[in-house]
């Protein structure tokens, strides 16, 4: 469904992602893991367009969006969870909800039935619907971005460690979530810092070191190769 | 180093040919021109100092040439006349009359002097606040100029300064200018600030505490800005607070952009061009206001042309003209592939 | 009691005017960090339309429309010839692109217009007066308080209940992110354009209505007061624009009613030296705006 070839992301004279190849099929939940820096944020920053790719190529369903602008990536189905956890803070629960569902805003009961399911999944943000979002808690606002994200019907989902500084009871929970969507067919291609965890759902898993794919595998293979946990999986 | 001896070196150069030149020929107008284009450099190189070092976009310029312009009034306009020019000029003042050498200088150190105490605070800032408030710190100045009718004689035009500005004074100031521009550029001041243009806190991390140099250039920029102001005041001997305004602002930051505000050559080059456009324009607008052809005044077109070529230079070439390298780094550069080959 | 009446007018009319002002500068520098230069030539371009259309005929509010329709198309050719070409460059440039294309309009206008003031049309009751609880005082001033209310209302439907709205505001916290859910950049970035000569257009009605005439140097003024209004405003926060706006009309007035004459006509350097240190004091302005973003 997504393929990346050779991929290259440069921040002026910092090359952050220097080879990055790497193939998500349909239904699949891939792992994308590595020490701080590697450059796995860049990485997904740059297949959701947000960042302009130096070389290599970006293949969604066979079609090449390698310069394509995030909103078109957007509108092709690709939903963005990125690592800063970007509620917009004055917004409402209910508006970031509502933006979420742009790509679809005619669509004005599906829109509505998507937002009555989110509140069941999190009920926190039922409760808060009319509170600026920059009013929640930290684990708050990654379920209000998981949520918002959620909201597009996403074909394909990028998560950037959706676990990060949140307490481990959060931490079960956001994995919890995470199965249930994968259940559900989503495509999904999850950055984590957090590798045993990230192993436990996941298909198939890249291991990210200084901007390469240093190894790859099924998630069992990955699991199970000592070394690597050694080197580059802290956690 | 000998890059940039020859960069000032062909810099001084063009101003010398043309003042050679103007004196040969012994055309009227092409002496106002070149007087003119002398003037127009001292200012645009003082904006240079500042702008293309710091990164920073400056309005407040044009107001220390009037500070400039007035102070030199102030002191030379003779005792006699003053009656008549500055009818309440404070006793105190009302005496002096010093020559106007003396005075130009006298204007640039005041205007120096006004923007160290006024600036220190505001170089701290940057982005938005940076230039809002150079915005609103030339609105303040020309508020005050335009009110402080004791030694201004208010909104109304102010004359009776001898004229003493001519050709070998214009250009020998440009010269003078030049040769600080670029000296400043390479001390360690401005490297440092130049270095903190691209990044903020890589410089910060070599020690330099930037808004001090900012402090530096901003001060030194006002001198040019102030001496200029006073030399113009000498060759056109009469103006009002108008003269000081967003206007002439705009016709300085044009000839910048289009040279290019990080060299010094870049200045030199755009106030040329940009002067040299502007009489011809000038004269083809009067031209056809003689000719009566269509019955409003033409006027408006220069500036017209001037803000076309600035959003033009900006989208195609956004450094200007001479984006990174100075003329001498070029010559050098040119002659070291000649040799190779 | 008349006079807190008529001082509350005077202080709601100019503040009214204002507060539109200042929230047609905020709206594009909230959002895209544009100081745009050429929005007091949105004003001028209204009221040169209401001059070019007056022997048309048409009844005024007709060429009122059309003037405001214009200052809508000023503001998005601002966006296409001054911003969109340099905005990936930088900020530098485009502040002197807006910067060159404020010169351009204005000389356009010295050059096919004239230098002199053009008489713009005015309805009647722009120049009677009312007389109510012991005041008297300029129908016009009723007139601009009344638009003021139904366009900041209007203005704040729009961003709170309408899907481009919201997007707007959010774009103006964090661009990228609102462009990762799909909205399109170009159209906030039109659309905040357009907002912007919107108001422009309404204020031009008010504020050219007050003398009755246009020369091509009308809009600095206002490009002043929208400045000085947004700074004390908070630079990002399109209710603290309003406030702002509100505060300044306060000070301008209780300035005329205390200041002594020869101190008065420095008001310019109190203000804008207020400016300055409120700006040294609080770089993004009084008012907290959103809390982080950054530009596209
Ligand atoms: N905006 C930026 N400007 C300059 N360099 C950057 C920028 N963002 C990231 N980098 C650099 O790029 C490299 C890769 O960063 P990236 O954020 O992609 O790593 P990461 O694998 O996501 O790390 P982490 O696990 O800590 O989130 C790092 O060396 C980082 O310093
Ligand atoms: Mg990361």
């Amino acid at each position: 469904m997504l393929e990346i070839a050779g991929l290259q992301v440069a921040y002026g004279a910092i090359r952050a992602v220097r080879d990055v190849s790497l193939t998500l099929a349909e239904g699949e939940l891939v792992t994308l893991l590595g020490a701080n820096g590697a450059g796995k944020s860049s990485t997904l920053m740059c297949i959701a367009g947000a960042l302009p790719a130096a070389a290599g190529a970006i293949r969604l369903e066979g079609q090449d969006v390698t310069a394509a602008r995030p909103e078109v990536m957007a509108r092709r189905g690709v939903a963005t969870v990125p690592e800063t956890r970007d509620v917009f803070p004055d917004l409402t629960v209910d508006e970031n909800l509502q933006l979420g569902a742009y790509t679809r805003r005619n669509d004005t009961k599906g829109v509505a039935e998507d937002r009555t399911r989110m509140f069941g999944m999190f009920p926190v943000l039922a409760e808060r619907s009319s509170q600026p979002a920059g009013t929640l808690s930290g684990g708050e606002q990654q379920m209000l971005v998981i949520a918002r994200a959620m909201m597009s019907r996403p074909r394909i989902l990028l998560l950037d460690e959706p676990s990060l500084g949140l307490a481990p009871t959060i931490v079960n929970r956001i994995f919890e979530m995470i199965a249930t969507l994968k259940g559900s067919g989503l495509t999904i291609l999850l950055v984590e810092q957090n590798a045993s965890k990230a192993l436990e759902v996941a298909d198939r898993a890249y291991v990210m070191r200084l901007g390469k794919i240093e190894a790859e595998g099924t998630a069992a293979e990955i699991a199970a190769a000592t070394d690597l946990k050694a080197l580059y999986l802290a956690g | 180093m000998a890059r940039n001896l020859t960069t000032i070196a062909v810099l001084s150069g063009l101003i010398l040919v043309m003042v050679v030149a103007t004196n040969l020929l012994g055309v009227r107008l092409f002496d106002r021109l070149a007087i003119n284009l002398c003037i127009s450099l001292v200012l645009v190189l003082g904006l240079q100092v500042f702008m293309g070092n710091s990164g920073i976009l400056s309005f407040a310029h044009i107001g220390f040439m009037g500070i400039g312009a007035y102070t030199t009034a102030v002191l030379t306009i003779p005792v006699r006349m003053k009656g008549m020019s500055l009818p309440d000029l404070y006793p105190i003042v009302a005496g002096i009359e010093l020559s106007p050498y003396v005075a130009i200088l006298v204007g640039g150190l005041t205007a120096a002097a006004v923007a160290a105490v006024v600036s220190y605070p505001l170089m701290r800032l940057s982005d938005a606040a940076a230039v809002i408030t150079s915005f609103a710190l030339l609105v303040v100045l020309h508020t005050v100029m335009t009110h402080w009718s004791e030694v201004t004689n208010g909104p109304r035009t102010l004359f009776g300064l001898p004229r003493a500005t001519d050709l070998n004074l214009a250009a020998g100031t440009a010269i003078l200018a030049i040769v600080a521009a670029v000296a400043f550029k390479e001390s360690r001041a401005g490297l440092l600030l130049r270095s903190s243009r691209d990044d903020e806190v890589a410089a910060g991390a070599m020690g330099a505490h930037i808004p001090r140099l900012r402090w530096q250039a901003f001060i030194l920029s006002a001198l040019f800005a102030g001496i200029g102001g006073a030399l113009w005041g000498h060759f056109i001997t009469s103006f009002s607070p108008k003269a000081f305004f967003l206007k002439e602002t705009f016709v300085i930051l044009g000839m910048l952009v289009i040279g290019g505000a990080s060299t010094v050559t870049g200045a030199v080059f755009g106030a040329i061009i940009v002067t040299v456009t502007f009489e011809s324009l000038r004269a083809l607008e009067a031209g056809i206001n003689q000719a009566k052809i269509f019955s409003e005044q033409v006027i408006g077109l220069t500036e017209i042309v001037l803000a076309l070529a600035m959003i033009v230079v900006l989208v195609l070439r956004p450094g200007g003209l001479f984006a990174t390298q100075e003329i001498g780094a070029l010559l050098w550069r040119r002659a070291r592939k000649k040799e190779d080959r | 009691m008349s006079f807190f009446l008529q001082f509350m007018i005077d202080v709601l009319s100019l503040g009214g005017a204002y507060a539109l002002m200042a929230l047609g500068l905020v709206i594009v520098y909230g959002i895209l960090r544009l100081v745009n230069f050429a929005y007091g030539e949105l004003i001028m371009v209204a009221g040169y339309t209401m001059y070019l259309t007056s022997g048309s005929g048409l009844p005024w509010l007709v060429m009122a429309a059309v003037a405001v329709l214009m200052a809508i198309m000023a503001g998005i050719a601002t966006d296409y010839i001054a911003f969109r070409p340099v905005r990936a460059k930088s900020v530098t440039a485009v502040l002197i692109t807006s910067f060159a294309f404020s010169t351009l309009l204005q000389n356009a206008a010295l050059l096919f217009i004239s230098p002199r003031p053009r008489n713009v049309p005015l309805p009647e009751i722009f120049s009677e007066t009312v007389q109510f609880a012991g005041v008297i005082t300029p129908a016009r001033n009723l007139i601009t308080i009344a638009t003021a209310v139904v366009m900041l209302g209007l203005f704040s439907w729009l961003m709170r209940h309408t899907v481009l709205g919201i997007a707007m505001r959010a774009a103006a916290t964090n661009f990228t992110m609102a462009r990762m859910l799909g909205v399109p950049a170009n159209l906030i970035i039109s659309s905040a354009f357009a907002i912007s000569g919107l108001l422009a257009g309404v204020v031009s009605m008010l504020w050219i209505g007050r003398v009755g005439a246009v020369v091509p140097g009308v809009g600095l003024e206002p490009l002043l007061i929208a400045f000085i209004a947004t700074v004390i405003g908070g630079m990002r926060s399109l209710q603290g624009a309003v406030l702002g706006g509100f505060l300044l009309a306060f000070m301008d007035i209780t300035l005329n009613f205390t200041l002594p004459q020869d101190l008065l006509k420095f008001r310019d350097a109190f203000t804008f030296s207020l400016v300055i240190l409120i700006l040294l004091w609080r770089p993004q302005g009084l008012i907290r705006g959103p809390a982080s973003g950054q530009r596209t």
